[in-house]
């Protein structure tokens, strides 16, 4: 496996003035916790953060270089990104011990169009996108694949069926019941004329919460 | 047309639209999103509009979530009417949409149909938007 080395500096001053500072010089705030030590504030480059991720995956396992310092294994825990550009603001940096387990949360991926959709017109729902799962960070998968083809309509795909395929290795921390992906007919919407759509379209108001106090009264003069 | 069931107040303050949509920024349910780029009033007709423009584009297959709710009451004056003597009377529902802000998801359909849909959706609404899809990472 390809060592992925991540290149960080310290960053010396916190707070909010300073963070802003460094996203305008291109790179990014971060912090580095875990195994049992002190945080540290640091600064990483997102261009190279990136490339690192899309070559590992999500949960690969970086070496995280400190300017003077030993490669220490870290990993990507949390992440905050601009909500209009999608850019990066701010990342979590956890270190891990190779021979602990952890707890991360792994994207599903649906392969193979669903017998359902293909000659019955169903729709494939997804309803569990990610699951968190327990396993020694080198079993970490980047993602969890499910297959659908088999499902008609009606059926479903539980989170019992994904972990017998995974074996004892990964550990998935949900309720065995909890229901992946299914396969339901699309509900018909029948459009109403328009004269019906004007006259519901009418404006109604809605009804106003009586304030507390007055319900509270008239209950205690009832009862008095 | 969509509108709270219930309210505490009949008539409420402007209020301030600034900053970005830091809640309610990310795919949720389905594989596209229609994202905001600008802040506006989003009225319930326009959401209607937009659901209706999606839905019929998709036709039978796929499915179409509504992110946003309008359930801030909106008054006017009638016309010709001096100023003062009150506040106007409730004339619609809008929501308050900040930058970033995803409108619409839609799962089950092909990229091609879901960016038409998406499009025909955003030439409804008085904003610019941004058709988004689901993405590893960055």
């Amino acid at each position: 496996m390809e060592t992925l080395v991540l290149e960080a500096e310290i960053r010396k001053d916190k707070g909010k003035g300073p963070a802003h500072r460094v996203r305008r010089e291109g790179k990014i705030p971060a912090v580095l916790y875990g195994a049992d030590k002190g945080s540290v504030p640091l600064i990483l480059s997102p261009r190279q953060l990136g490339n690192l991720l899309r070559q590992g995956g999500t949960h690969a396992i970086l070496q995280l270089q400190l300017h003077g310092e030993e490669l220490t294994p870290v990993m990507v825990v949390d992440f905050q990104r601009d909500p209009v550009k999608g850019t990066l603001l701010h990342v979590d940096l956890q270190r891990i011990a190779l021979d602990r387990k952890m707890h991360v949360s792994v994207p599903v991926v649906v392969t193979g169009e669903p017998r359902g959709v293909k000659e019955q017109n169903g729709v494939l729902e997804v309803i569990t996108r990610e699951l968190e799962v327990e396993c020694l960070p080198l079993n970490i998968p980047t993602h969890l694949t499910v297959d659908v083809a088999a499902l008609g309509v009606g059926d479903h795909l539980r989170v019992a069926d994904l972990q017998q395929l995974l074996g004892e290795k990964i550990h998935i921390l949900r309720e065995p019941n909890a229901v992946i992906c299914h396969v339901i007919m699309p509900k018909i919407v029948e459009e109403k004329p328009a004269e019906v759509e004007a006259v519901a379209a009418a404006p109604a108001e809605p009804e106003v919460i009586k304030k507390g106090k007055v319900a509270e009264e008239e209950e205690s003069t009832e009862s008095s | 047309m969509l509108m709270p069931k219930k309210v505490k107040y009949r008539k409420q303050q402007r209020g301030r639209r600034c900053g970005k949509a830091w809640r309610g920024s990310e795919l949720a349910f389905g594989d596209y999103g229609l994202k905001a780029l600008e802040v506006a009033w989003i009225t319930d007709r326009q959401i209607e509009a937009s659901r209706v423009a999606m839905t019929r584009t998709i036709k039978r297959g796929g499915k179409v979530w509504i992110r946003v709710f309008p359930d801030k009451p909106i008054t006017k004056k009638p016309a010709e009417t001096r100023m003062g003597k009150g506040k106007g009377a409730p004339e619609g529902w809008v929501a308050v949409v900040r930058p970033g802000k995803i409108l619409f998801e839609m799962g089950g359909v092909g990229e091609a149909i879901a960016r038409e849909a998406m499009a025909l959706a955003g030439h409804k609404l008085p904003i610019k938007t941004q058709m988004v899809s689901r993405r590893e990472f960055l």
